[in-house]
């Protein structure tokens, strides 16, 4: 506690990121030791920090990215052992008393993480491209076979577009749309699979919102039955992230084979 | 026929950021649609500003919400609110995505993990709102001294230090320092002021 004042004017800069090698390595040292009252304070100053981000005005992402976020997301999240793939997160066991050994071996770890950064981040971005790709192919395998179910979803309202689905019996859906009309705010469209049985209640499938032209390719890998036992797809809006159960009367509907 | 059996029902409440968190770790993906909605804005803006260039930005937005989605265990909901954590993840990427890019000379030493360091807020945290937050951070930057407000941008939107600062506005070190502290206790007052 005793050497905790010399830090104290370090903590806000620390989180910044504007110290200096010297006073950046000189407070890790110390932090690493164990001092809880100067890890606290260094964990308020990167909250306090963080409201900077409150400069610059709100900017929305393209709706393309959303849509290939949520396409990755959903595969994971029906492949649970793919999501989460934890990374090991390098601990330093400091020693207040080797400061001058410290330096060299934090230079030399800095220098290595970097080179590992870039290898990892361009392995990512060749993964990302392979998984866009492979997407891109199934669909393109479902609309060429002419043994997929051809579904036109039409629009209840006379005035809207109508959509095209092609259901695949081994790689599923692709639902594709023009000029759709893009949902109020954060809303969302949602699929439905509507089941032969008598008093089947819609089964739902996944969410989009079409770009700014209003177009749309939205894949859906593993439809829950298959073509065959489902008498329609729907469409309806639904809030973001879409509903359990329709919230509202669909706006296209198509009826299966 | 087949739109008998349509019920809908009352649009759900709006979760609070802890419990969609909560949601993801069950591998909800409805709540990290919400998420995503709620914050992508936010971290779109903060990271369009460091790099400045959209297409770059979307990949790094990307790759910030598949890293929540993939390590939201690691994130501690008692240990301080959601919303910093995700922008200094997001401030991260961007700033790696920059001085990968080399679109800048810099020699910033960096101090980025794999994710970002907790963020914990003060017990007065917990009763401002968002919007009110993000009105008074606004209405103190523009009340700053330009050359204090450019020094405290150089050092959040370009992760440049405090040397690299003080070469940039030509301005001797211990006044960027200076500039930069005064104008972060400013910050912080004005946030605790108002509880």
């Amino acid at each position: 506690m005793k050497n905790c004042d010399q830090f104290r004017e370090l903590f806000e800069g620390y989180a910044l990121g504007v110290l200096d090698a010297e006073e950046r390595i000189a407070l890790e040292a110390h932090l690493a030791t164990g001092c809880s009252d100067c890890a606290k304070s260094v964990a308020e100053a990167h909250w306090l920090v963080s409201h900077l981000a409150y400069i610059t005005p709100d900017s929305r992402p393209s709706e393309m990215i959303k849509g290939r976020l949520m396409q990755k997301v959903r595969a994971e999240a029906r492949n649970p052992r793919s999501r989460g793939q934890s990374k090991t997160s390098v601990q330093f066991s400091l020693w207040a008393g080797v400061a001058a050994l410290l330096l060299i071996t934090l230079y030399s770890v800095w220098d290595a993480h970097q080179s590992k950064q870039q290898i990892r981040a361009a392995q990512g971005q060749a993964a990302d491209a392979e998984a866009q790709l492979a997407v891109a192919r199934i669909e393109s395998a479902i609309l060429i076979d002419p043994a997929s179910v051809r579904v036109a979803l039409s629009p209840l309202n006379s005035s809207g577009p109508k959509l095209d689905a092609a259901w695949h019996s081994q790689y599923g859906i692709v639902l594709t749309g023009q000029n759709v009309p893009v949902p109020a705010g954060n809303r969302v469209l949602q699929l439905w699979l509507i089941p032969n049985a008598l008093d089947g209640k819609p089964i739902p499938s996944l969410t989009l919102r079409p770009d700014a032209s209003g177009k749309f390719v939205l894949l859906i890998s593993h439809p829950p039955k298959v073509a065959a036992e489902t008498k329609a797809l729907a469409i309806t809006e639904e809030p973001p992230g879409g509903s359990l159960q329709p919230t509202t009367t669909p706006l296209w509907v198509g009826r299966v084979g | 026929m087949f739109l008998t059996a349509w019920t809908p029902i009352d649009d759900p409440a709006v979760s609070s950021d802890t419990a969609l968190v909560h949601r993801l770790v069950q591998n909800d993906v409805s709540a990290f649609e919400s998420l995503y909605d709620r914050h992508s804005p936010l971290v779109y803006a903060l990271v369009l500003r460091i790099l400045q260039n959209a297409g770059p930005a979307e990949e790094v937005v990307q790759d910030v919400f598949l890293q929540l989605w993939r390590n939201t265990a690691k994130y501690d909901a008692s240990r301080g609110p959601f919303v910093s954590w995700l922008v200094a993840l997001a401030r991260n990427r961007a700033l790696d995505a920059l001085r990968r890019k080399g679109e800048r000379q810099r020699r910033r030493e960096d101090q980025v993990d794999e994710l970002p360091s907790v963020a914990a807020a003060p017990q007065y945290e917990r009763e401002i709102d968002q919007k009110r937050r993000i009105e008074r951070v606004r209405s103190l930057m523009g009340e700053l001294n330009p050359r204090q407000k450019m020094a405290i941008e150089l050092a959040y939107f370009e992760g440049l230090s405090h040397t690299e600062i003080a070469l940039a506005l030509k301005e001797p070190l211990g006044t960027v320092k200076s500039w930069i502290r005064t104008g972060l206790m400013r910050l912080k007052e004005e946030l605790q002021a108002t509880t």
